[in-house]
């Protein structure tokens, strides 16, 4: 059996059979499943492709898988209180988690506890960090999404809080999801509310650019990776897709319009929580409170499979298959650090090993930054991108 | 030779004169016998045949050349002439804008003064009707005059050269604006010279330039300075206002702080339906990526902002206040102590003094306005800090609380004829105090504690100066208000300490308490501080603290109730407070708005029926952050969604809120507390799918009313016939029963439901039409399908599909409501077969009288004609037969159900 490229990752609140499962995003045929405890919405992440790190719902601990070893619950971090979202960043160096009203930003390297945000004033429901690691976004349920440069977070001398670059607050009600698209600082966000809209925002300057209002809150977001759709989760049940880029050649095809049906795709019965596109824009994923994940056909909005879950599915997502997940034998390239639970600024100021990483990422972001903005009136281009990112 | 010499005696014959007699005419004499006299053409003979002209005849090209006239008299009325021709011919001046405009401005420098002034009037006349654009190609021209009346050698002129810069500071602020390099030092030259080299070089602190006093100017020196300085304001004025608005434009603790966030980009609103059917189509790109938007932090080049730019960064800035500051200085003091030498009343100023103070502090105030950017803002804070605050200090704090001399009072009257075009105004001693009370606070610094014991004395007076006009019960005018307010914010923001902050929160609350203030009033406090809460609130924890702005929270919403419907903008602004407030969680507001839930969501006069939509939607959104929802308030919510006072959209937003909130939705991830009891949870969606209160049922039983239907053997229950709004309205409120859809367990759910109908509707004789409808049409979507229903419920189903269905018959007001009506039943009946077969049962043709036949056979039609439920008649063919065999017993029609049978 060749490796699959891109797998599917989902986990419920239950966890009777599983904490989460991998599966075949073609047949939806299981791979493999990670047991022990359960975990909450919003909080599964894989780490540099190595580990499975997944927050216990109600508890304060995060669970940790290594990404080969499915059956062996490997490690637990213990946190200062339940954690409500969790993210690790691309690049695989920090994570970052929301406990109760703060985020929480750990270095992997050393396992440093380097900063504890709290600008929310509620709960942080959902954190996502941009594809270069950048930037990252934090929603609450204070109605209130932050734009934070990561450099800065970590790169800030003691005397002086961090401060987020953007505060959008234009949500009228809790932010339930955010989702990141391409191009680092250049990239858009989706938000979306309780109060029946979701929102599209620039990284670079925070403006809104988009506003869609629904007949029902929504629960979920996320977009193609071309950005030409905009898939809402509603709490309904049903999903929504939004065309963002409705060419002028529209006019000609005023015969086939877009009926109702044709934008929606239905099956769900209950709240939509997470949603996923996979690489080439084809698949989308969706899991629902109605304890099902399903697969769509983005072209025709049929569902292609369906996997039954025995509790509110919390997580479910399309990722690249890490390349250790089906070799049974290999080894993560670095341990995983204990993570500490205090601030530690002294510690941290050494400018030791973790300083010298810190620097090193904020100088590419930097740079990365400068370029884009040569680049300004380029659309996407993922090759200029990479071309960057090897020149690192 | 002899004829020759006759010849020339012939030619020059002399004539002899001789005593006596008259002298003979010479031949080329004059005859001077006439009389001459002077014509004067004041005005043409011809009659208009090239243009238009004046009542003298005389067209645009002999006006504008008479300008040129020596005779100042013909030159003022050729000004005078224009002015006629151009207001009765507008059209003129776009075609001889340039001619006329640079005659015109070569007069201000004419010699004479009533030429002067007709030129000016004649300007005024011309930029009343001529467009900043238009002017602007002219406009280089038209400074240039100005700057060489300004700095003319005649004084006179120079009077009369600020009369024309009031007119274009009037109507062409923008462009006078970019001439700030010159016009600044002509006006730096108006009351001053520059020093000589050598002297300058002594007093190097004091800047190169030296107060000029001349004497034979027609007003005093006094007077003269605080013309110009009028001037040199408005001018600012203008400069500040007229520059294009950046990125990271603050005014600072101006009102403009206040204002929000305004985005440059304009975003993309649509809503799904307007999507879905393709009217709003989207085009995200184009918003972001093509072109660059202004507030981006990254940008291509910085846009060419012109001359404006020079005057942006603090280092010009300072380069100019250098010069000025010393010489207004000198001015301040000339004014304070010139015309009173004694020291206990140096606090009491005349009224000519007042002003001039007054305008010095008001230059003082745009210097610091003039840097957009907060940074450049920062270091020129901190330079007048540094170079002035000692001057400042001892100048201007010395006899702080100004007031006006009594003596000057009297003598006002008098006064008030001569100076009354020089005086800038009567200034107020309030408005005085309360710019210095600006200025002052401006060069406090923010934190460090060494700073703060120094300023303490003189912040101290500034303290306690606002605390008591705020407190002491005086209205003010909301243009003092807001420049005190302004000083507030600033030392609450810089002071950083709670007694500070309370002590000023605690005036401001006092006048906030007044009663009968004027809106714009109320308006600018309410402002103050649900800006200071919003925006403050985070970054200092001596504001969030502060007990006053706890308290000011606390008591919104029970103003909420207390506003009604009075002035819904107060209420809406009210809500843009409360709304985050309970976004944060703040406790205190959280607890009063608990408090006050039932009459804020009271259906009769609550708030949330009588404001207008957007200010329901907030409030429906505001109770999504609400810690609990006690019985009664679900009640009310419930009654809310069904009097049809708020749309049925919203409705269905409520309800889904409630949802959310209930732990039986499964959302809230979080369960320590639990907002909604699933019992209330329950009964406040019965209630709110019946529609109708349990003692409005009761009432229903005994009325007669025109709507009720009387039952009959076809219709068992007599149907209340609501109004067509009101059906239509549960109708849609109805739908949102799919959220019960959702819950955990379907089956316990219905059992619950089911108890519900039995007990409170089955046994009603009297039923409204929307109630038979919404059960009608929320049982089968409920049902489970391992679930076997009562028959107490299904005997009381199948009485209300029958009424229905007769009523159907009768209806022929609206498609809606009969389209509405026919989805129920058939829903009804196609997912629970059992309830087909008990409406036919029902159906007992031997009771039916004559009249009731042909609605028995309609019924009967109606369903079979439907595809869907014939394969449900087939099961009941039997018993349909029968039917339709006593039927046609009874009429012998037959033939037509036949027919009906067989399509």
């Amino acid at each position: 059996m060749s490796a699959p490229v891109e797998v599917v990752l989902s986990a419920d609140s239950a966890g009777q059979l599983f904490n989460c499962a991998v599966f075949d995003p073609h047949s939806g045929s299981e791979f493999l499943s990670y047991r022990g405890g359960n975990t909450s919405s919003r909080s599964l992440t894989v780490l540099n492709g190595e580990y499975i790190l997944g927050a216990q719902l109600g508890k304060n601990f995060i669970n940790v898988w290594e990404i080969q070893r499915k059956d062996q619950l490997q490690q637990k971090i213990v946190c200062p209180g339940i954690v409500t979202c969790l993210c690790a960043s691309p690049d695989g160096l920090y994570v970052l988690a929301g406990i109760a009203e703060a985020i929480y930003l750990w270095e992997m390297s050393t396992g440093n506890l380097l900063a504890i945000l709290s600008r929310h004033y509620q709960d942080v429901s959902c954190i996502r960090f941009t594809d270069d690691s950048s930037h990252f976004v934090s929603g609450g349920k204070d109605n209130l999404a932050l734009i934070w440069n990561l450099s800065s977070v970590v790169q800030l001398d003691s005397s002086r809080t961090p401060e987020p670059c953007h505060i959008l607050s234009r949500h009228s009600l809790p932010i339930t999801d955010i989702h990141c698209g391409l191009m680092g600082p250049q990239a858009r966000v989706a938000t979306a509310s309780l109060d029946q809209t979701v929102k599209v925002w620039e990284v670079s300057s925070g403006e809104m650019l988009l506003s869609v209002l629904f007949d029902v809150g929504i629960m979920s977001v996320t977009f193609d990776p071309c950005e030409y759709f905009l898939f809402c989760g509603g709490s309904d049940g049903n999903i929504f897709q939004v065309s963002l880029c409705s060419t002028s050649l529209s006019r000609d095809k005023t015969f086939q319009t877009d009926s109702d049906g044709n934008q929606v795709f239905k099956g769900h019965r209950n709240l939509v929580t997470c949603l996923s596109v996979s690489m080439d824009g084809t698949l989308l994923l969706s899991g629902s409170n109605d304890e099902t994940v399903r697969m769509w056909d983005v072209q025709s909005k049929q569902c292609i499979w369906s996997i039954n879950h025995k509790g509110h599915v919390t997580n479910a997502v399309i990722i690249p298959a890490p390349a250790n997940m089906f070799l049974a034998d290999s080894h993560p390239a670095v341990p995983l650090p204990r993570f500490s639970r205090h601030l530690n600024p002294s510690e941290q100021g050494d400018g030791t090993g973790s300083g010298g990483m810190c620097l090193r990422l904020g100088a590419s972001t930097q740079h990365f930054g400068l370029k884009t903005t040569d680049f300004k009136p380029l659309k996407c281009n993922r090759q200029q991108k990479r071309t960057h990112f090897a020149c690192f | 030779m002899k004829t020759k010499k006759q010849k020339r005696q012939g030619d020059f014959q002399k004539i002899q004169l001789k005593v006596g007699k008259k002298k003979p005419k010479a031949d080329n004499a004059t005859n001077v016998n006439f009389r001459s006299k002077a014509i004067h053409l004041p005005e043409q003979l011809k009659h208009a045949d090239s243009g238009p002209t004046t009542h003298r005849q005389l067209d645009i090209k002999d006006l504008l050349s008479k300008l040129h006239h020596i005779n100042s008299n013909i030159k003022q009325g050729a000004l005078v002439g224009l002015r006629e021709l151009l207001s009765a011919q507008p059209t003129l001046i776009e075609l001889h804008a340039s001619a006329v405009l640079s005659e015109v401005a070569a007069l201000f420098t004419d010699k004479d003064g009533s030429v002067r002034a007709a030129a000016v009037r004649l300007l005024r006349f011309i930029a009343q009707c001529i467009s900043a654009e238009r002017v602007a190609p002219f406009f280089p021209l038209l400074s240039a005059h100005l700057t060489c009346a300004m700095t003319h050698i005649s004084e006179a002129i120079q009077e009369d050269a600020l009369r024309v810069l009031d007119v274009l500071l009037e109507h062409y602020p923008g462009l006078l604006s970019q001439r700030h390099t010159v016009l600044l030092t002509n006006f730096l030259e108006l009351i001053s010279q520059k020093r000589k080299a050598g002297t300058g070089q002594d007093k190097s602190g004091k800047g190169g330039f030296a107060l000029t006093i001349s004497t034979n100017r027609s007003v005093t020196a006094q007077q003269w300075r605080l013309t110009v300085l009028l001037r040199l304001g408005s001018f600012l004025q203008a400069v500040v206002e007229e520059r294009p608005l950046e990125e990271g434009v603050t005014s600072m603790i101006g009102l403009g702080m206040w204002a929000g966030e305004k985005g440059s980009v304009t975003s993309v609103d649509v809503s799904w339906e307007e999507h879905v059917f393709g009217k709003g189509r989207i085009q995200v790109f184009e918003n972001s990526g093509a072109v660059p938007t202004p507030h981006s932090t990254y940008r291509l080049r910085y846009a060419v902002a012109g001359m404006n730019k020079e005057l942006c960064s603090a280092e010009t800035v300072q380069g100019f206040a250098g010069t000025l500051v010393p010489l207004m200085l000198e001015i301040w003091v000339e004014a304070a102590g010139g015309d009173r030498v004694q020291t206990d009343s140096g606090h009491l100023l005349s009224a000519e003094a007042m002003a001039l103070m007054f305008q010095i502090l008001t230059i003082l105030q745009l210097l610091r306005r003039l840097t957009p950017q907060r940074d450049q803002q920062d270091i020129l804070d901190a330079w007048f800090r540094n170079s002035y605050l000692t001057d400042f200090k001892h100048h201007f704090m010395k006899n702080f609380p100004y007031g006006l001399l009594e003596v000057a009072r009297h003598r006002k009257k008098c006064f008030g004829i001569s100076t009354g075009t020089v005086a800038g105004g009567n200034v107020e001693p309030l408005a005085l105090n309360v710019t210095l009370c600006q200025v002052m606070v401006t060069l406090s610094l923010r934190g460090q504690d060494h700073v703060e014991a120094e300023d303490a004395d003189w912040l101290g007076t500034i303290r306690v100066f606002i605390r008591e006009t705020l407190s002491n019960g005086g209205k003010l005018s909301s243009k003092h208000l807001a420049a005190l307010l302004e000083v507030v914010w600033r030392m609450i923001v810089t002071q950083r300490s709670r007694v500070v902050t309370d002590d000023l929160l605690q005036a401001v609350y006092v006048q906030y308490q007044q009663r009968n203030l004027a809106v714009s009033v109320r308006t600018l406090l309410l402002h103050f501080f649900s800006q200071l809460y919003i925006q403050e609130h985070q970054n200092h924890p001596h504001i969030a603290r502060s007990r006053i702005l706890a308290r000011w929270l606390a008591s919104l919403p029970v103003q909420l109730v207390q506003l009604c419907s009075r002035n819904p903008q107060l209420s809406a602004q009210l809500l843009e407070t409360i709304h985050p407030a309970a976004a944060r969680g703040n406790k205190d507001l959280l607890q009063s708005l608990q408090k006050n839930a039932c009459s804020i969501y009271d259906p009769q006069e609550g708030s949330v029926v009588v404001l207008p939509v957007e200010s329901q939607k907030r409030l429906v959104q505001i109770l999504h952050f609400l810690p609990t929802f006690p019985a009664e308030l679900l009640a009310c919510l419930s009654q809310v969604c069904n009097t049809g006072r708020v749309s049925a959209s919203l409705a269905t937003m409520l309800i889904r809120t409630i949802h959310l909130r209930s732990p039986l939705s499964g959302w809230s991830s979080s369960s320590q507390d639990v907002p909604v009891k699933d019992v209330d949870y329950l009964s406040f969606f019965f209630t709110t799918l019946t529609g109708f209160s349990s003692e409005m049922l009761q009432a229903l039983q005994d009325t007669d009313e025109d709507g009720l239907m009387p039952s009959s053997t076809l219709s068992p229950l007599s149907v209340f016939t609501t109004t067509l709004e009101q059906f239509l309205h549960h109708w849609d409120v109805v739908e949102v029963c799919h959220c019960l859809d959702t819950l955990g367990s379907r089956a316990q759910c219905f059992d619950v439901i089911q108890n519900a109908i039995i007990k409170n509707l089955c046994g009603l004789v009297v039923v409204p039409d929307c109630v038979c409808a919404a059960i009608l049409r929320c049982v089968p979507r409920l049902l489970d399908v391992n679930f076997l229903p009562s028959d107490t419920l299904l005997h009381f189903l199948s009485d209300c599909c029958l009424s229905m269905l007769s009523l159907l018959l009768q209806l022929e007001q609206s498609a809606r409501k009969r389209d509405a009506v026919w989805e129920a039943c058939f829903a009804a009946m196609s997912t629970v077969p059992r309830l087909l077969r008990l409406v036919l049962q029902s159906l007992h043709v031997g009771d039916l009288c004559e009249e009731e036949l042909p609605v028995l056979a309609q019924i009967l039609s109606l369903l079979l004609q439907h595809t869907q439920l014939r394969n449900h008649m087939m099961a009941n063919a039997s018993l349909l037969q029968h039917i339709i065999q006593d039927l046609t017993v009874k009429t012998h029609i037959r033939l037509h159900f036949k027919l009906c049978f067989n399509r």
